[in-house]
């Protein structure tokens, strides 16, 4: 289609490129817009959500590292009271069972012993291996601080076997001096196992580790494995010794709730965009479809503008419902005075009405498409011009026929051309007939010159014998002869010349004489259509018979329409007109041709026959003098009268066909 | 030599025996050809009086006829004899000599008269003819030495002036000069000088 778009048509994408950007910058915007909060808002409610539990980590690591402190508290005085217990009872029974009850009330505490200040075991729960018992070094520090301090002391941990174990020293004082020293033994498994509870382990994997990050103990029911979510340690004190409780958050538990409503957000914002992109393509396709539509509508434009030939539309009612610039141009009326009216149409001329109306009514409902209507149409100014008019049916985007689409074509310039060329046709046919004329002229002058010339000199010669005298008889006699020879050979000639024309006699035969006129009228009609004449007929109801050359008897009708045609050159157009009659009386049939013409003046009507007379510039003259001979061929007769009302009528009558029998009848007997 | 006559070329028998009887019946010679070719093919440099010659002629035309008439420097008259329409055919021949033109259907007497004029007219041109024919043969008698005395004899100077002229002695011009005097048939430079005259 682009291609299509005309040269000189304003270009559509001056105006169709600008409008999608500035529309697009809005949306855009919005869209990112939108993008960016939901974003934020996920990542905000991620933050809070880690803050959580963050929070909640260190709130439950905060727990446990109560509770071991709770619990290592409340063991130290539980031993405190297990040393006074000991110290006081006799049974060792007894001693063995409350260590027994403290070890199964604390946890984490795997060994109760029982120590003198000297550092020799005095008691132990459960019974100790076999083998001298003795204290590492960092165990005989903590039992020497607790000695010396006089409170409890913790050891450092140690590995004992498979585990990490620590001591927890506590003095027992007797009257001001150290009596015996409490000993209790931790496993930190078994701290762990004891003190961390089941749903924290299910969250996370709590451990003890010491200043290094070597673990030493850990808790954890959490399956997965990888890099935790979060970590967080608090230092364990007691013990101490540098010793870190770690805790490490596995995101097991997901918040079902917030996932579904993110990915609903994120899934309802790419089907917003989705729809946006799909509503964009539609839009720029409209638009696509739109520029297309303008240019197209500009080359029609374009085109409809440099037409020549004139458009006009009417609607069922036959009002005009369009025309183009070329069909103002043609009929003058501009497109406001047209469009609406109603026919009659303003460019109909007035005595063609009805002729226009009748063509055009004949041509829509033929059916047949594309049928040419030859009429003759007005201008504003009353000049009338000739037309030609294709109608077609006018059918809407439904297939309902809404009216007729006609093109005009104004074809007077090719008509008067044509009418031209015909005319120089005619004259050149009449110059060739002239020249022919002429050269028969020459030919028979010559040929008689010849014994014209010789009779001359014969005679002459006669003469002039006789007037010299001395003559002889037989020698005028002779020459007399050979004159006399010469005169015949002319009539010879003219005898010959006779015979020749004689050749083209006409060809008669019985024939209606309202035929005849009617086969002139309809070679004239062209003729009087460029004339702007009318031609009307009264013709006689019943056909007259003559016995005639029907040939020559339309180049009489033909010759005094012409003729009738010729004199009203000057009168107005709506005045020229021409009446043929035919009418019978008695044995002769008359035909008569009226005009309404300048008439004959007294002087054209005295030489109206006479042969090479002519009142017009080119005629030759024959006209009415040919047609006076082919009716006096026919036994007829050809006269010429004033018409009453202007103009002239001209006559001719022929005797009817049982008649022109009966003439020949008793000619030939 | 033979008399003058009246010659007519006309392809037409009727218009040949016609004019021959009025042409006689006037008194003049008349010899009648029935086409062109007949008539040229008869013409000799003795063959003299006038040609009547028709215009419009099987074969031949009277204007071919009369070209070759012109070209054999034929000095007869030449009267043509025209038909309806050939008039100007006949205006050109005259422009280029031709004695007349004659229309038909023709005032039979007063053709005759013209004939007759024509047959004066070239019995007039057939002497002056002979004169210059004979001058000539004359002048080819002299020597180039006796022509060059004779020009400056006609120029009117004396033998002295002659002499001197052409550096000879005064004796050999005046023998030069007899000698064309002689051969010139004449007695004195004026009588030459009318003689020589008629050539110019």
């Amino acid at each position: 289609m682009s291609a299509a778009v005309p040269i000189g048509a304003p270009d559509p994408g001056d105006r169709g490129e600008a409008p999608p950007s500035r529309h697009w910058y809005a949306p855009r915007v919005a869209i990112a817009l939108f993008v960016a909060s939901v974003l934020a808002l996920l990542w905000i409610v991620q933050r809070q959500e880690v803050d959580e539990k963050r929070q909640a980590v260190i709130r439950d690591i905060l727990w446990v590292e109560q509770n071991v402190y709770f619990s290592l508290s409340r063991d130290i005085e539980r031993l405190h009271a297990l040393g006074s217990v000991a110290d006081r009872a006799s049974d060792q029974r007894q001693v063995e069972m409350a260590a027994q009850h403290l070890m199964s009330n604390s946890a984490g505490l795997v060994r109760v012993m029982r120590l003198d200040p000297s550092g020799a075991l005095r008691a132990s729960t459960p019974r100790p291996a076999a083998g001298a018992f003795s204290l590492s070094a960092p165990s005989e520090q903590a039992f020497r601080l607790a000695l010396a301090i006089g409170k409890p002391s913790y050891a450092p941990p140690a590995l004992s076997g498979q585990d990490w174990q620590f001591e927890v020293f506590v003095p027992q004082f007797q009257g001001g001096a150290v009596e015996s020293v409490a000993v209790g033994v931790y496993d930190l498994k078994a701290i762990l196992s004891g003190l961390v509870p089941w749903w924290l382990a299910e969250k996370h994997r709590v451990t003890i580790r010491d200043a290094s990050g070597n673990v030493l103990a850990a808790k954890s029911n959490v399956t997965a494995g990888g890099v935790p979510e979060l970590t967080h340690q608090v230092p364990l004190d007691p013990p101490g010794h540098g010793l870190l409780l770690h805790v490490e958050s596995y995101g097991v538990q997901t918040n079902l709730l917030r996932n579904v409503l993110a990915t609903t957000i994120v899934s309802l914002a790419a089907v917003v965009l989705g729809s946006l992109w799909l509503l964009r393509r539609d839009v720029q396709r409209r638009l696509a479809t739109e520029q297309a539509l303008r240019a197209e509508h500009a080359f029609r434009k374009a085109m409809e503008d440099s037409l020549e030939t004139g458009m006009r539309a009417v609607d069922l009612e036959r009002r005009i419902v369009y025309v183009n610039r070329a069909f103002c141009r043609m009929v003058g009326f501009s497109e406001a005075d047209l469009i609406g009216h109603v026919a009659p149409q303003p460019y109909w001329p007035p005595e063609e009405v009805e002729a226009i109306d009748k063509a055009i009514q004949a041509a829509r409902t033929s059916g047949k498409p594309h049928v040419a209507i030859e009429m003759r149409l007005m201008r504003r100014d009353g000049e009338r011009f000739d037309a030609l008019l294709y109608e077609a049916p006018l059918i809407d985007a439904h297939g309902r026929q809404t009216g007729w689409m006609g093109s005009v074509l104004d074809i007077t310039e090719r008509k008067r051309a044509r009418e031209h060329v015909r005319q120089q046709e005619e004259k050149l046919a009449a110059t060739a007939r002239l020249v022919t004329m002429g050269e028969m002229a020459s030919t028979i002058a010559h040929e008689l010159n010849q014994p014209l010339s010789a009779i001359a000199s014969y005679t002459t010669g006669c003469l002039n014998v006789l007037e010299a005298g001395g003559y002889s008889p037989a020698e005028l006699k002779d020459a007399l002869q050979k004159a006399t020879a010469q005169t015949q050979r002319a009539g010879r000639i003219i005898r010959r010349v006779h015979t020749f024309v004689r050749k083209s006699e006409p060809t008669r035969k019985v024939v209606g004489i309202n035929g005849v006129v009617e086969e002139a009228l309809g070679f004239a009609e062209s003729d009087a259509r460029n004339r702007h004449v009318r031609v009307r007929t009264r013709l006689w109801p019943d056909d007259a018979e003559v016995d005639a050359d029907p040939l020559l008897l339309q180049q009489v009708v033909m010759n005094l329409l012409r003729n009738a045609m010729d004199a009203m050159a000057d009168t107005p157009p709506e005045a020229r007109e021409i009446v043929v009659t035919t009418a019978r009386a008695e044995a002769l049939v008359t035909v008569s041709v009226t005009d309404r013409g300048c008439g004959l003046s007294p002087e054209v009507e005295r030489q109206l026959f006479a042969p090479f007379f002519s009142t017009k510039p080119e005629g030759m003259g024959m006209g009415l003098n040919i047609c006076r001979s082919i009716l006096e061929l026919h036994r007829g007769r050809l006269w010429a009268e004033r018409n009453p009302a202007g103009g002239t009528v001209f006559s001719f009558s022929l005797p009817l066909e049982a008649d022109v029998e009966r003439a020949d009848g008793t000619h030939r007997g | 030599m033979s008399e003058p006559t009246v010659h007519i070329v006309d392809d037409d028998g009727a218009i040949r025996d016609a004019l021959s009887w009025l042409f006689r019946s006037r008194g003049l010679r008349v010899r009648a050809w029935e086409s062109g070719e007949a008539f040229l093919g008869a013409l000799t440099e003795e063959t003299q009086g006038c040609v009547l010659l028709d215009v419009r002629m099987e074969g031949m035309t009277g204007i071919e006829v009369f070209e070759r008439l012109l070209d054999r420097r034929c000095p007869m008259p030449v009267i043509f004899l025209t038909g309806h329409g050939d008039v100007p055919l006949a205006v050109t021949a005259l422009k280029r000599g031709a004695f007349d033109f004659v229309e038909k259907p023709f005032n039979d007497n007063q053709l005759v008269d013209r004939v007759a004029e024509a047959l004066r007219s070239g019995e007039v041109r057939r002497r002056e003819m002979q004169a210059e024919a004979s001058l000539t043969a004359l002048l080819a008698s002299l020597t180039p030495r006796e022509r060059e005395v004779m020009a400056h004899v006609l120029a009117g100077e004396p033998n002295k002036a002659i002499a001197d002229a052409l550096d000879v002695a005064v004796r050999t011009v005046e023998v030069h000069r007899a000698r064309v005097f002689e051969k010139m048939g004449v007695g004195s430079a004026v009588e030459l000088a009318a003689l020589v005259k008629q050539r110019r």
